[in-house]
């Protein structure tokens, strides 16, 4: 039995090391420097002459830097997420939410991946889809996958994770595969009310999630031309995609700007100033494209009309920084693209008026105007 | 036009809100003595908590005044003068002269009628300063700021205001609370149990009824809250008031004696006896008050001056069953908040009382009612189940005359608008058994309830409910009154 009455959520303001105090600040300088020598090692060897992460990762025996990257990884998520269910573990949908997102990533973004190779098989990622997973629609990386994966990944891509999203939300993906969302609900948890409610960072997140949605979308379309047409036009090869650094190549930007600084060194490394879902509210491709299938799915949350009493908690804990307070006391069920289904605010209720539902729409989700007066 | 609103609660903030939507140029000041900012009195206890921040319980951004143009004065308020059409507020302050007037400045704590009641580190958990005061005697102060320009009425206000800072006993002993107390067996009463749980103590809930309450509660359903307070180390004692609290030099608790001759140490004491209407400054005006001071209202929540309405906790209404009372609920002050915003411009709305319901969390217990229970209806038979699977839940339908009239329900969540619906089909109990599981809400993965056959056979044995006594809080203490008027 939890010791903490309502939920694990008391005493959230009264830990420094939450809440942007001196202990989180370093938390997150110290994931900030680990990203950016994960991702700048090589650049860095010439200033310092080692590279401490492929050093530290062979001298334990591992491969290269990203099998101790994987396995750290693996053990943040699964010590977050025992934390996690002493917290939330009281609920039914987020115990079987974190364990399935948790298995699944263990299983399939780290094992799988890494013991493939071992047996001389290919690094296969079965659970990151395009657009997330963006050189998967790479004619080159295409070209050199096994048929059959190919053929799934593509598939995959296209038509099961929207279709998926249109039955049951983004939240099959963000909250339940994905291992961003599995890093943020897990080792990030603690953080989840650093999200900003705020309109400018509405407004921000409009306009970032869609504009990094676009430039896949550009990046992927040149890329797919060049492989047709690069070998006789050589500078735009060389602008498109360039594997050299110094080339500035579109294909190298989008993996250095989108794949390595905002994932990782700011999507990751900030989790505890600005809260952990950094990356999915404001920069994922993938989470602005579900999102937008889904706003003409069937998933919303409904809301009890008439019985928020205005609390707060629902919105402080919205990891995405929707302000759900505000459907909820005006009474109107909705779909928000940027919702990836945590099921927090539902959870945290005192009064259970929000409920996350994938049935067809009713009656129930229609606005309800006044109280219901009753002849006894 | 030149609109004056007494209070920015949910009833003051709906109604200028409502205005504001349709009069942009109309002149609207909100008086406000308690807080800056419109805040969720509902939500203190997570504050307390730490598990919410003061901005967190707004539930409108800061900035809604300067946008909404709504001028606001931190003032207390003191008369009205029918004739001139003046609000008066405190000391020197000009008179506010208005068109229409808004009065919706809802509860003040009851005060507790023991010796000591007034000691240092006895308190209720009621007002904006009550939470400061509590978060200063369980953890020192706020987690973070406390909440903004919390003085800007002292200045402005009188010795009588239920919004003074209150003393803090813990400054004076150099140490937080470690004994804390809880007298009065209600939802506040059980909100300021949780608080001082949750700091990591050890409270003693004093309640005078046989169970916790009874207004509320059946013995069954009472006996698995209180169990469920004892597992989380709450001294549950019941059927046991208080006669006196004991003070040390300094004029602060430091003992508190209970009718069955017992003392016990105590350093902090929260007293949770209910809510009266903040009504005191209005006594002697042109507005009419009932015995209970609520402002009584007609249909359209006018006061007996025409062109003063009142909204909220502060506004005694008429009841189903015809008695008048204030309705002290969130929902229903945002509601009637809604109609005196129109009442207020000159339309010709009535509030239309909903049938009642309510939902809360006691500790990690789900809880919602809905219609008619605990009323002692004549001839009212409740049906009773329980459920000890992976959910555990107690269930009771009330029926009379056949048919459906009431809900309690622990441990799952419902809708309340379904279980509404069955009331005014006039559903049998069988039809609404069968039915049931259209109102269930639980989260999703939870599994279904299964009705047990016993429940369509065998109603609650003995006079049901029994044990309702005499209560302490006024809104629900008339309701255990009333009889058999309810199933027409």
């Amino acid at each position: 039995m939890d010791l903490q009455g309502q939920n694990g959520l008391v005493s959230t303001y009264r830990q420094s090391w939450r809440n942007r105090g001196l202990a989180g600040v370093l938390v997150s300088a110290l994931l900030v420097t680990f990203y950016l020598v994960l991702y700048f090692e090589d650049k860095l060897e010439k200033v310092i002459h080692m590279r401490p992460l492929t050093d530290f990762a062979t001298s334990v025996g591992l491969r290269n830097r990203w099998y101790l990257y994987g396995l750290l990884y693996c053990v943040l998520m699964i010590v977050g997420g025992a934390l996690y269910l002493r917290k939330h573990g009281n609920s039914r949908y987020n115990q079987l939410r974190i364990a399935t997102n948790v298995t699944v990533q263990v299983l399939f973004g780290f094992l799988l991946p890494f013991i493939m190779p071992l047996f001389n098989g290919p690094e296969l990622y079965v659970s990151y889809f395009w657009p997330l997973k963006y050189d998967y629609f790479y004619p080159h990386t295409l070209q050199d996958l096994p048929l059959y994966f190919a053929a799934y990944t593509v598939l995959g891509s296209l038509l099961l994770a929207p279709i998926m999203a249109y039955f049951f939300g983004k939240r099959w993906y963000c909250s339940w595969v994905c291992g961003c969302g599995a890093l943020a609900n897990t080792f990030g948890d603690p953080w989840r009310h650093l999200t900003s409610k705020s309109t400018r960072a509405w407004r921000f997140e409009k306009w970032s999630i869609y504009l990094v949605l676009g430039l896949v979308l550009l990046t992927t379309a040149l890329v797919g031309m060049d492989f047709l047409v690069g070998a006789q036009h050589p500078t735009f090869h060389r602008l498109v995609a360039g594997e050299h650094w110094d080339d500035w190549s579109l294909k190298y930007l989008y993996g250095l700007v989108v794949g390595a600084i905002l994932a990782g060194v700011v999507g990751t490394g900030l989790y505890p100033i600005l809260g952990p879902r950094v990356w999915c509210r404001n920069f994922c491709p993938m989470a602005a494209f579900l999102g937008l299938v889904g706003k003409f799915g069937r998933f919303r949350i409904r809301v009890k009309p008439g019985m928020c009493i205005s609390c707060g908690n629902c919105s402080t804990y919205c990891e995405m920084g929707i302000d759900v307070r505000s459907y909820a006391q005006s009474d109107q069920s909705f779909t928000r693209a940027s919702c990836v289904g945590c099921g927090m605010c539902a959870h945290v209720c005192p009064r259970g008026v929000l409920k996350l539902s994938n049935a067809p729409r009713g009656q129930a989700d229609k606005k309800r105007q006044g109280l219901t007066v009753v002849d006894f | 036009m030149q609109i004056v609103i007494v209070g920015n609660g949910v009833a003051g903030m709906e109604a200028a809100l409502v205005v504001r939507a349709r009069m942009p140029e109309a002149e609207i000041t909100i008086v406000s003595e308690e807080s800056e900012h419109f805040f969720s009195r509902t939500a203190l206890m997570w504050v307390v908590c730490g598990q919410l921040d003061y901005p967190d319980i707004e539930p409108l951004e800061r900035d809604v005044y300067a946008r909404q143009r709504f001028r606001r004065v931190r003032a207390r308020a003191v008369g009205l003068d029918a004739e001139a059409r003046t609000l008066k507020l405190v000391g020197d302050l000009p008179d506010l002269p208005f068109d229409s007037l808004l009065i919706a400045c809802g509860s003040r704590p009851r005060p507790g009628p023991w010796p000591g009641s007034t000691l240092g580190g006895v308190g209720h958990f009621v007002t904006m300063q009550d939470l400061e005061w509590l978060e200063a005697e369980l953890h020192g102060g706020p987690a973070k700021a406390g909440p903004p320009n919390s003085g800007g009425h002292l200045a402005h206000t009188t010795e009588d205001s239920p919004y003074l800072p209150r003393t803090v006993s813990a400054v004076a002993r150099g140490a937080s609370s470690r004994r804390p107390c809880v007298v009065g067996g209600g939802l506040i009463g059980i909100e300021a149990v949780e608080v001082m749980h949750a700091a990591g103590l050890r409270p003693r809930f004093f309640i005078r009824e046989e169970w916790f309450w009874p207004i509320a509660m059946d013995s069954k359903e009472s006996t698995w809250i209180a169990e469920r307070m004892r597992e989380h180390g709450v001294d549950v004692q019941l059927e046991e008031g208080l006669e006196c609290f004991e003070a040390d030099d300094a004029g602060n608790v430091v003992a508190v004696k209970s009718d069955r001759g017992e003392r016990y140490e105590v350093d902090l004491a929260v007293i949770a006896i209910g809510v009266v209407p903040n009504t005191d400054w209005l006594k002697g005006s042109a507005v009419k008050l009932d015995a209970g001071g609520g402002i009584v209202v007609d249909e359209g929540l006018e006061s007996s001056v025409p062109g003063v309405f009142a909204a909220g906790d502060c506004a005694s209404v008429r009841w189903f069953e015809g008695s008048r009372r204030p309705e002290q609920l969130w929902y229903t002050g945002r509601e009637q908040g809604r109609i005196a915003g129109k009442r207020l411009m000159g339309d010709a709305a009535l509030y239309a009382r909903g049938a009642w319901y309510n939902s809360a969390k006691l500790f990690d217990i789900e809880y919602t009612t809905v219609g008619l229970v605990n009323m002692n209806l004549e001839g009212e038979q409740n049906f009773y189940f329980e459920e000890r699977g992976s959910v555990r839940s107690t269930n009771r339908v009330v029926v009379a005359d056949g048919r459906v009239v009431g809900f309690n329900f622990l441990g799952r969540r419902w809708d309340h608008e379904v279980l509404l619906r069955f009331i005014a089909e006039r559903r049998s109990l069988e039809y609404t058994l069968e039915h049931l599981h259209e109102a269930a809400f639980d989260t999703e993965f939870v599994p279904a309830l299964s009705i047990p056959p016993e429940a369509r056979r065998a109603p609650l044995s003995g006079p049901a409910p029994s044990g309702v006594r005499e209560p302490i809080t006024p809104p629900t203490s008339a309701a255990s009154r009333v009889a058999s008027q309810g199933a027409r």
